[in-house]
């Protein structure tokens, strides 16, 4: 098992009532396997398998079935960018 | 050049940023500024821009990269401002310089597609006591088929 930094943003930061979690996992796993595991571990998690949420590996935008690698720093989830 | 910051920005300092002696025969540039957003005395509305530091950068840094890469530029500025911001406040500028104008203008427009879809900003609009995150826009998403 590892600890992944699990970092959350804007409107979804604020449902999950979070702004970060340690996650423990058994590496690799996909950004998908990673959402369906939160959103039991944590109050408000089934935030996480809302439609259009996005996610970024190690500052990448990433996609459900994108593999988290052994030596990852950093896993993100937040709602589709709005920025400019 | 990127940055990512509060604090206002001065667009003819960053024009001159642009312009390479001898070499610069256009500078095309965007500000994109806080609109009003509702039917309240402005003073009674705010935008709030959060970001996420590290992965913001490193997104702009991949389009200027990317726009480098498909046009012949000669300099690139991009600075997007986060925190609280009122109407009429700058948000966004970005700038680009070229030998001939064609480049700048199709680099710029490209940049700002890409930043609106692809870099990691978030904007909440405060409305006197409620606030509201502003959701995505398709037409943002769908702008970038034509590149």
């Amino acid at each position: 098992m590892q600890n992944v930094n699990v970092v959350f943003f804007a409107s979804l930061k604020e449902r999950m009532g979070i702004a970060s979690y340690e996650a423990q996992l058994n590496l690799p796993v996909t950004v998908e396997e990673l959402k369906h595991k939160l959103s039991k571990e944590l109050n408000n998690g089934g935030s996480l398998l809302e439609s259009g949420i996005q996610s970024s590996i190690d500052f990448e935008f990433s996609r459900d079935t994108d593999v988290i690698p052994e030596n990852v720093k950093e896993v993100a989830f937040f709602p589709p960018v709005t920025g400019g | 050049m990127i940055r990512v910051q509060q604090e206002d920005f001065n667009v003819q300092s960053l024009y001159e940023c642009l312009v390479e002696e001898n070499k610069t025969g256009a500078v095309v540039m965007f500000v994109g500024l806080v609109r009003q957003f509702a039917d309240l005395p402005k003073e009674q509305c705010s935008f709030e821009l959060e970001h996420y530091p590290g992965m913001t950068e490193q997104n702009l840094s991949s389009i200027v990269t990317e726009a480098k890469g498909r046009w012949e530029l000669l300099n690139v500025t991009v600075v997007h401002r986060v925190g609280t911001l009122s109407v009429d406040d700058q948000i966004v500028f970005v700038g680009v310089s070229s030998a001939h104008r064609a480049e700048a203008f199709q680099a710029c427009d490209f940049i700002m597609d890409y930043l609106k879809s692809r870099a990691a900003f978030w904007k909440k609009e405060n409305q006197g006591s409620d606030s509201k995150w502003v959701s995505a826009n398709i037409r943002d998403e769908e702008s970038l088929e034509r590149w």
